[in-house]
């Protein structure tokens, strides 16, 4: 399903009007994200941009506006991002749907070559720390900071009825994740205070380049809540790849990671708290499968990959269940 | 009956050519779509060898879960569990669910990825 590519001439406007112009461009499809369409903008064969499009159903401008906010204020706070260049509406210069260029970070966001190349060794044994000092500052952002951030006074309950009516929609009979899910519900931490939490924050949506950390992109699910929610989601078994004895991404030990998020200004979470967002982790990644693998079988996206997803429900199933009855 | 290669052994077949020569054929970038495809293979042959036993499991823990009131249909039990565990009747027994639907957890697990339930942090149990 490939939608036109952005018309060239009038993504050089875009970039004339904002003082960027560098001249005769190129844009090159890569693979981002699942919904977003992805283009490097070249110019004299050198990446100079990145241009991300929403599809023509896709999020607002509204939306997208706020995801920007949200990138300008982390990059206030220190987090290393990928700063904004232009934004376009719907309908707009960057053709059918809401979009935005941004500046080029050289990296990778594959995390199998992340855990892997050899070339990122040094990377490898930097990011624990870099990760750490990189949430510290994103959750230094008070949810106020940000107009317009959405998200309930009570994260904890707003997560459980939220993945909730997703398993409704989706319709598939999970008990082992509603057992999970129940479980949280009846045990709850209370709210703190909200803050800018990323919301998807592991290896797939990080520019990693040999010096380690390079930026922090994909920040569509950023919202208003626990920030623990973001420490527990980069442990969750599933981002490690197979290093399942580095809980950190697959780099890191849990310990050190924690002691260096407080030494640059986190709160250190509270070891039921963590676990309660690692175990609605595992809960959020079952029922992101199961509605990939939904598309696929009602042919919203028709694709064997999403269609195999159906088949990695039971992994973070089975280690949300694992985690509960330890703490039982 | 069929001719042999068994539906397995065809699967199995697809798979290795799958992994090992077609996945050369194909630029890095889109080597990955390989790899889900014959795993894909792997996955589909595992389950036709274990045949309905697996199903057979989960439907008596279901309806053992819910103190007899399931039918024989897994997929008709599996959605009356889901909806009682939902609206609270079994939180008296919660812990004891969550504990027994690691087994229907493992079941599908030995299918799809095999080795997952004893490999990771607190496996083996």
């Amino acid at each position: 399903m490939t939608a036109e590519a952005p018309d060239v001439s009038r993504v050089r406007e875009v970039l004339a009007e904002v003082g960027e112009d560098p001249g005769e461009l190129e844009l090159a499809p890569i693979e981002g994200g699942a919904s977003r369409q992805t283009f490097v903008v070249e110019a004299g064969g050198e990446p100079r941009f990145v241009l991300r499009r929403e599809p023509a159903e896709g999020m607002s401008f509204a939306s997208l506006a706020l995801e920007l906010r949200a990138i300008a204020a982390a990059d206030l706070a220190g987090v290393p991002v990928a700063r904004t260049v232009a934004a376009e509406p719907a309908g707009g210069r960057f053709g059918d749907g809401a979009g935005y260029l941004m500046e080029f970070v050289a990296g990778t966001s594959v995390a199998p070559r992340v855990l892997r190349r050899d070339e990122l060794t040094t990377a490898r044994e930097r990011l624990p720390a870099q990760l750490a000092s990189a949430l510290a500052q994103v959750h230094s952002v008070a949810a106020d900071e940000v107009e317009g951030l959405a998200g309930g006074s009570d994260p904890a309950l707003a997560a459980c009825e939220l993945w909730e009516r997703a398993l409704d929609e989706i319709g598939e009979p999970l008990p082992g994740v509603e057992a999970g899910l129940r479980w949280l519900r009846l045990n709850a931490p209370p709210a703190a205070p909200a803050t800018l939490v990323h919301g998807d924050f592991r290896l797939g949506n990080l520019i990693v380049d040999e010096h380690g950390l390079a930026a922090v992109i994909d920040w569509e699910l950023c919202h208003a809540g626990d920030p623990v929610e973001d420490l527990a989601w980069l442990t969750i078994r599933s981002w490690r790849f197979g290093n399942d004895d580095l809980p950190v991404a697959g780099v890191g030990e849990i310990e050190p990671f924690l002691a260096a998020y407080e030494a640059a200004g986190g709160t250190r979470p509270e070891p039921e708290r963590l676990r309660w967002w690692e175990a609605m982790g595992n809960v959020k990644w079952a029922v992101i499968c199961a509605r990939q693998a939904h598309d696929h079988l009602t042919g919203a996206r028709p694709s064997a990959e999403l269609a195999s997803l159906g088949r990695r429900i039971c992994e973070p199933e089975w280690d949300l269940l694992q985690l509960l009855s330890e703490s039982a | 009956m069929q001719d042999r290669p068994t539906a397995p052994e065809l699967l199995d077949a697809m798979a290795a050519q799958l992994f090992t020569e077609v996945r050369e054929w194909v630029p890095r970038e889109r080597r990955f779509q390989i790899l889900v495809l014959a795993n894909l293979c792997s996955v589909i042959a595992r389950e036709l060898r274990a045949g309905e036993a697996p199903s057979l499991e989960d439907t008596r823990l279901f309806v053992d879960l819910l103190g007899e009131e399931g039918g024989a249909d897994p997929r008709g039990a599996a959605e009356l569990l889901a909806r009682r565990i939902r609206a609270g009747e079994l939180d008296e027994r919660l812990d004891r669910t969550i504990d027994r639907l690691r087994d229907h957890a493992r079941r599908k697990l030995e299918i799809a990825r095999p080795g997952y339930a004893d490999a990771g942090p607190g496996g083996g149990s």
